[in-house]
């Protein structure tokens, strides 16, 4: 028998099998937690979510510092003491052409990275009050702790914006998930800001963490002093972030003040000055927490730690991945080297422990012929080669001098007492205050085995001041803004005046920043360079 | 449970279709469509429609092939398939109708596969999760092996080539990117048969042209003569400087040591028991060996397949199948892909000399006794399916099935100490996929009149996907005879005794589940009209709980002209148009957007040492800001797909010609887009991006001549395709992502690349900006001995700007052409392959014009391997730049190095006997004996190599081995 078709059949038939499709659902078993990233749900919960965020913040900064050895780039490369023949991308740098094509230094350009820091200190200082109430481990005081530490991280990453590009984007706040196109800030704003912000962070700022400190004491973060050293930035840190705002902006009474702090109260701090020896050793100033046995001489800095796992097997991060050759790495020629040339002009002094020529040798033979009697910062060995290999920085694995695995173990030392000693001997020179520039430089050298100063020989009290920087500080990322204040303290380059004047000072910004924020123009300076 | 949970919907399901049944009309009187049909055919067939570009299984089964993308290369209109590298068993991959999406990173081509089901089953590919912890991605860790060489073409019944939506929507999402669709051999009925094929035969390589330092002394020279200063040349590379050094300046013999023609085999044994009505069965083992006759690479399959249908009761068909293989692989000993492995680099000043001398000792290092190299790459995967098929009121048919996939991933690799200067390096991978899913359906036909049919169907399924992998890594053992991290502890201090230098560990797992529902209803009128509605509903776990569920609907058409009387003509034959539309979810293959905002513990670190997961040895977690933000709203990629068909038939059947044109629209596609950098994040993810493939599949077959003795059929199948980018998220129209710009209207896979147009011999060759200052590029100056790039803005200086869209990395025209002539009882079969219309970037002749900035850089992407020594390209080809310009003159991003990478390729030849044609002798009923040549000669513009072997951004790097030439004799056996 055959039935006729309705319409009335096929629309039964539509629309049960329609409320079937949509009637059903096995929903529940599509509700996954993902395991390898977490939500915004349980980000901030509990007292260890704090412990992670909290480190994630110096774990990209030291990401900021190391990536492509950026902080090199940045800081001692231009205009410095290094010269390179093996590497283009570095001659580029050192020789100025910041805007130079080569992709490795793209990177360079762009201040993401820079601002990664500063969302992931801006998250925490918003959303950590979340964990107050949730867990009832993370307490009023460490938060205001914490707080504190993150606005200084966010100042110190502003401050080095400021020193490498001038005027750039002030945020904050996170804009969690908004994308906020921000124009430049005028510089001297951002370093009032970040001034303001050190100082009103000063007060919940222990002088030293997980020990006996009135502001923070007993484990931080759910370790003691001995993990943390002076690694993170605790008052005196802090006061040479001011001291050297202070000083990038000209600023040098207040410099005086700030430094003078910190050399003050340097033992509440529990920090030390080091011995020639202590900054050459491979298991001293440069390793790890920069430690010489109980001694700690990192005022500020960011640790890259052998001991935890913390250095890559790529050697970023670390200057001997660039300074060193054979025999201590397979290289034949290294990266950069420090022409002899600029060492015979930096270490003139017969004592000086870093670097000398035997000087009773000399008069014996002819002086071309020197022989190198104290050679701590440079391979004596390799002075009278084409490139004479920087060794000041040489840290193998975990503090060996040397190994046939090149995994390098230094840290990305920021500042240390000396240099910010030799900051206020500057600040001193510069306000006319010669007596405390002396003591303060005359103790420095001495502790060098260098004689005192000597006008006649040295120059002027600020030329023997910025020279002594940078015998101490080579290797240490600090040159090229030590040219930038002493040429703004002398003006007496011609060049670097211009340099100052039209912004050169500052680096390019990448074409991926202009791209994504059309607010940001070009540096005016590297315009069509 | 899921299943018990979805178990629990089907009830109801079934229940409500049983109503809907008994409402309607009981008594409607229905063929039983399964009876002319074997059962279990059915079952794996079920979800698919039959005819669509068969690929012919006969060749394949002469033929060396060890992967499913090798079988099916050229045979199928609308799907290319690139081999990167010749060396077997490694990854390939396939496109059905053009580029889903641009090819940014290596996990955007995972995610453009298509689905392969093997008898219904959806084999489960390889995570991407392992690209988060590597800096570089030349091979996954891991083994790194191709999933899909699992398959035994031997054991093959057919395989289909899915791209038409009328078929893609019955699969689901999962089959977004298309499928390919293969059906397992069962028994043969009424017949018991036992059967051996076999083939064995050597790979082998055509012949290089060696050379030895003083080649590339002499190339070099004349740059030095020119441009280069006194420093310069005292600065020559070591290697190149003595040349009394006989590793580098001796007979250039490396090749003996290299290439070495190496064996092929391979064997398939079994028996298929198909006289019982009730019961059949057929089994299988296999055993293959593979090589590429280059670096001692090699690869080798142990497989075993077991296919039963059981008939309980006359309503009732049980169908399961368990196959399993285990394949193995012997890499190739590339420094650059060991190195990128190792994550160290030490010098790379010295290259390996190509003195087989020298060589050999390094090649020693591998197998030394005791302190050699361990090389392990194993894959083993299991497939499974239960399925039933039932009837239990006449008309109505329950379809219901299980399929498990899973295949585990393993590596052990240990690298001695004279490798890696003085180091060694240890690591151990293992990972596993697995998937299950649950199918099923339920089905009624109903007769509405004596010209109309109506079969009303609803479908579920659920799908969970489990990934995960655990990878440890690390450095200097006590000594090469130890291969394994040690773990003796001091028990003082708890520091490991042996001087175990360092390790990394990383561990990754995701879960993906997805249920679907669908319900169909086909109606057919007499028997030339068919028209089917589908609509379905997907949820998946990997979107947002608020967009988790979306609608999909699909509509079909198909017109048989001919039968239907509206055309009578002598010379056709058969005439059927087909139309079909459909939408389909395409899915991540990712859970990382599932949840908006996330927190992350990997990429807080530099680039280049991914896994640090602390600071200060403290645990971290930030937002991905390497990675990219991912907000709330992350949806449904959505694939919109249109096509027109005709399958036309002339002198009965003689000449057929089958024309598909489509449309194909991706839309709400996912991209990472840059943003301000500001926030500290590299971009954030959003949806918007739409890309369209337009174009034509076509395949034509001829029998030329057919006679009782002589026969000659001649095939061809092309497919013409456009790919164009059409939308970008938030209105753009082009954006810059690393060395790609996507652009609204130009084809996505665009290469961007500055317009080379000579050389500036002379300062007066360099034009000035009417300001008088001289042409620079990114704001240096130009000087005499650099290329004049087009300054297409007219500003005076060569930058981002004066790049330009140019070529396309996948083929305009891609397929396939294949002839089969037979006399008595030889049959010959030769087939061409060719894809036509793409470019190349050649990186490798980049790599060695740069000279200058690669010599002892530590760049992955320019180590020297072995082959480095051979004479590929000639230097007058190309202008002689200043090699020591700041400017790079030699970079491979400009169109000097774009080139023409069409190619033609004898793909494979064969001659085959019947020894015994329709004669039996001694119990054997088949005999058959054959001669195959596979890759036999390829025909190219371009002059360097195969331009197959290019990386997925359409890189020619020089790293691939080549696709080797095989020849083989086989037999195959029946009893």
């Amino acid at each position: 028998m055959i039935k006729r078709f309705t319409i009335k059949d096929l629309a039964l038939n539509v629309s049960i099998v329609l409320l079937m499709i949509f009637s059903f659902s096995c929903n529940k078993k599509l509700e996954i937690t993902p395991e390898h990233a977490y939500g915004q749900a349980v980000a901030w919960n509990t007292m260890d979510d704090i412990n992670s965020n909290f480190f994630a913040v110096y774990a990209l900064f030291r990401a900021t510092m190391a990536t492509n050895n950026d902080y090199l780039l940045w800081g001692e490369l231009r205009g410095g003491d290094f010269a390179s023949v093996q590497r283009a991308d570095l001659k580029a740098v050192i020789d100025g052409n910041l805007n130079a094509p080569f992709p490795q230094l793209d990177e360079m350009r762009d201040w993401r990275r820079f601002y990664a820091v500063i969302n992931a200190a801006n998250l925490f200082i918003e959303r950590s009050p979340e964990v107050l109430k949730k867990d009832g481990r993370y307490t009023q005081a460490l938060q205001l702790v914490d707080v504190a530490h993150m606005r200084c991280l966010r100042a110190w990453a502003y401050f080095m914006l400021v020193r490498i590009w001038g005027d750039v984007p002030l945020l904050t706040s996170s804009y969690e998930g908004q994308f906020p196109t921000v124009a430049r800030t005028d510089k001297s704003l951002v370093l009032g800001f970040c001034e303001k912000e050190l100082l009103s962070a000063m007060d919940y700022l222990p002088f030293y963490y997980g020990g006996s400190d009135p502001i923070q004491s007993g484990n931080y973060h759910n370790y003691d002093f001995s993990r943390f050293s002076t690694t993170i930035v605790g008052r005196l840190g802090a006061y040479g972030l001011l001291a050297h705002i202070a000083a990038w902006q000209g600023r040098y009474a207040d410099v005086d003040v700030y430094a003078k702090f910190v050399m003050d109260y340097m033992s509440q701090g529990r920090l030390t000055y080091s011995t020639t020896a202590d900054i050459t050793a491979s298991n001293g100033v440069f390793k790890g927490r920069g430690q010489v046995g109980s001694d700690n001489r990192m005022l500020l800095g960011f640790t890259l730690f052998w001991d935890h796992g913390e250095t890559g097997t790529s050697g970023f991060g670390h200057i001997e991945s660039w300074t060193l050759a054979t025999p201590y790495v397979a290289k034949s020629v290294p990266d950069l080297y420090v022409p002899s040339d600029s060492i015979t002009l930096m270490f003139n002094d017969p004592q000086d422990q870093r670097f000398r020529f035997d000087t009773v040798q000399t008069s014996v033979v002819d002086s071309t012929r020197r022989v190198v009697a104290q050679g701590k910062y440079i391979e004596p060995s390799t002075f009278f080669s084409a490139t004479p290999m920087f060794t000041k920085i040489k840290v193998f694995t975990s503090g060996k001098t040397t190994d046939l695995f090149a995994v390098f173990g230094s840290n990305i030392m920021f500042s240390r007492m000396e240099e910010i000693a030799l900051l206020r001997a500057e600040a001193c020179a510069a306000i006319g205050n010669t007596t405390d520039a002396l003591s303060i430089l005359n103790g420095r050298r001495a502790n060098r085995g260098e004689a005192g100063y000597d006008a006649k020989k040295d120059g002027d009290l600020i030329d023997a001041v910025f020279m002594e920087r940078r015998r101490e500080l080579l290797g240490e990322a600090w040159r090229w803004y030590d040219l930038v204040r002493y040429n703004k303290l002398k003006r007496t380059n011609p060049a670097f005046n211009k340099l100052i004047d039209q912004g050169g000072i500052y680096w390019p910004v990448s074409t991926a920043v202009m791209e994504a924020n059309p607010l940001i123009k070009q540096n005016p300076y590297w315009e069509g360079k | 449970m899921s299943i018990n949970n979805c178990l629990g919907h089907l009830r109801n399901l079934c229940l409500l279709l049983l109503l809907a049944g008994t409402v309607s009309d009981v008594n409607a009187q229905v063929s039983d469509s399964t009876k002319s049909d074997t059962a279990s055919k059915a079952i794996r067939n079920s979800r698919i429609q039959k005819g669509i570009d068969p690929v012919i299984v006969r060749h394949l089964t002469q033929q060396p092939y060890i992967s499913l993308q090798q079988m099916i290369k050229g045979n199928a209109a609308g799907l290319y398939v690139q081999e990167p590298n010749g060396e077997p068993g490694t990854e390939q991959f396939m496109y059905i109708r053009g580029l889903q999406t641009p090819l940014l990173s290596k996990k955007d081509l995972y995610a453009q596969q298509p689905a392969v089901y093997l008898d219904g089953i959806p084999m489960m590919p390889d995570n991407n999760m392992v690209f988060d912890i590597q800096p570089t991605d030349f091979n996954r860790i891991g083994p790194a092996t191709n999933l899909l060489s699992v398959v035994e073409a031997d054991n093959i019944e057919s395989i289909k080539v899915l791209k038409d939506p009328a078929e893609l929507a019955k699969l689901g999402p999962l089959a977004a990117n298309g499928a390919i669709w293969i059906t397992s051999k069962v028994p043969r009925p009424k017949r018991n048969d036992i059967f051996v094929n076999t083939y064995f035969g050597a790979a082998f390589n055509a012949p290089v042209t060696p050379v030895n330092a003083a080649y590339e002394n002499s190339w070099r020279q004349p740059f030095y003569d020119k441009y280069g200063t006194l420093t310069n040349r005292l600065n020559i590379p070591t290697y190149l400087k003595d040349s009394t050094d006989a590793s580098y300046y001796g007979p250039a013999n490396w090749t003996d040591a290299y290439y070495k023609t190496t064996p092929v085999y391979s064997i398939n044994a079994g028996a298929a028991v198909g006289n019982n009505p009730r019961a059949n069965v057929r089994f299988s083992l296999n055993h293959t060996n593979s090589a590429s006759g280059q670096d001692g690479s090699k690869f080798h399959r142990y497989g075993f397949s077991i296919v039963s249908d059981l008939k309980p009761f006359p309503w009732m068909t049980f169908t399961s199948l368990v196959t399993g293989s285990r394949l193995e692989r012997d890499r190739d000993k590339n420094v650059r892909d060991r190195l990128a492995e190792v994550r160290y680099t030490p010098s790379l000043l010295s290259p390996l000399p190509p003195n087989k001398q020298y060589y050999q000792k390094y090649l020693n290092v591998f197998t030394a006794p005791g302190t050699g190299a361990i090389d392990n790459n194993i894959v083993n995967d299991i497939k499974a399916l239960a399925a039933v098929n039932m009837s239990p009121i006449k008309q109505i048919k329950i379809v219901s099935q299980l399929s498990i996939a899973y295949n585990e991933n393993i590596r052990d690799a240990f690298w001695p100490t004279f490798l890696l200067s003085g180091n060694n390096f240890t690591s151990n991978y293992f990972g596993f996929n697995q998937r299950i899913q649950l199918d099923n359906s339920i089905s009624y036909p109903r007769r509405l009149n004596k010209d109309m049919n109506l079969e009303v169907e609803a479908g579920q399924s659920f799908r969970s996907d489990v990934q995960r992998y655990d990878y440890a890594y690390g450095y200097n053992t006590p000594s090469d005879y130890i291969k394994v991290r040690a773990l003796k502890n001091d028990p003082d201090n708890g520091y490991p005794v042996y001087n175990f230098q360092y390790h990394y560990l990383a561990t990754d797992k995701q879960k993906i589940a997805q249920s679907s529902l669908y319900g169909r209803l086909h109606y057919t009128y007499k028997d030339f009209l068919e028209a089917e509605a589908l609509i379905r509903r997907d949820g998946a776990s990997f979107i947002q709980p608020n967009l988790r569920w979306i609608t999909e609907p699909m509509g079909n058409i198909k017109w048989d002209v001919e039968k239907s009387g509206l055309i009578k003509s002598a010379v056709l034959s058969s005439f059927v148009v087909r139309a079909s539309y459909g939408v389909l979810g395409i899915p991540y293959n990712t859970d990382l957007y599932s949840q908006g905002p996330v927190y992350v513990t990997t990429g807080l670190t530099w680039p280049q040492d991914p896994t640090i997961p602390s600071f200060l040895g403290s645990g971290v977690a930030a937002h991905p800001y390497t990675q990219g933000w991912i907000g709330y709203g992350i949806d449904w990629q959505k694939a919109y797909k249109a096509n027109l068909g005709v399958d036309l038939g002339f002198l009965k059947e003689r000449l057929m010609i089958t024309l598909d044109v489509y449309n194909n629209d991706n839309k709400n596609m996912l991209i990472l887009l840059p943003a301000a950098r500001e926030l500290g994040y590299s971009g954030v993810y959003k949806n918007g991006m739409a890309i369209n493939n337009k174009g034509l599949d076509a395949t034509i077959s001829f029998r030329a001549v057919q006679s009782k003795a002589v026969n000659w059929t001649s095939a061809l199948n092309f497919n013409f395709n456009k790919n164009t980018l059409t939308a970008l998220p938030d209105g753009l129209q082009s954006v810059i992502i690393g060395n790609r710009m996507l652009k609204v209207g130009a084809p996505a896979d665009a290469f961007w690349v500055f317009e080379n147009q000579g050389i500036y011999n002379s300062l007066s060759d360099i034009p000035t900006t009417s300001s008088g200052r001289r042409q620079t590029f990114y704001g240096g100056p130009l000087n005499p001995g650099d290329p004049k790039w087009r300054d297409v803005n007219g500003d005076g200086d060569i930058n981002d700007k004066d790049k330009v869209l140019k070529g396309n990395a996948l083929p305009k025209l891609n397929g396939g052409f294949s002839n089969d002539f037979s006399y008595k009882r030889y049959a010959l079969n030769f087939m061409f392959h060719f894809a036509i219309g793409q470019k190349l970037l050649n990186q490798e002749i980049s790599n060695r014009l740069n000279f200058v900035n690669n010599e002892g850089n530590a760049d992955l992407n320019t180590v020297k391997e072995i082959t480095y020594w051979q004479k590929d390209f000639t230097i007058t080809d190309y202008p002689m730049y200043n090699p020591w310009s700041n400017v790079i003159p030699y970079q491979s991003g400009q169109d000097l190095f774009l080139q023409n990478a069409s190619y033609v390729k004898l793909r494979s030849v064969s001659l085959s006997y019947d020894v015994l044609g329709k004669r039996k002798m001694g119990g054997i009923s088949k005999f058959l004996v054959y001669v195959s040549g596979t890759n036999l000669f390829t025909i190219s513009p371009f002059k360097n190599g195969d331009p197959e072997l290019v990386n997925y951004l359409g890189n020619y790097t020089g790293y691939s081995q080549k696709i080797p030439k095989m020849a083989i004799v086989g037999a195959r056996l029946s009893f």
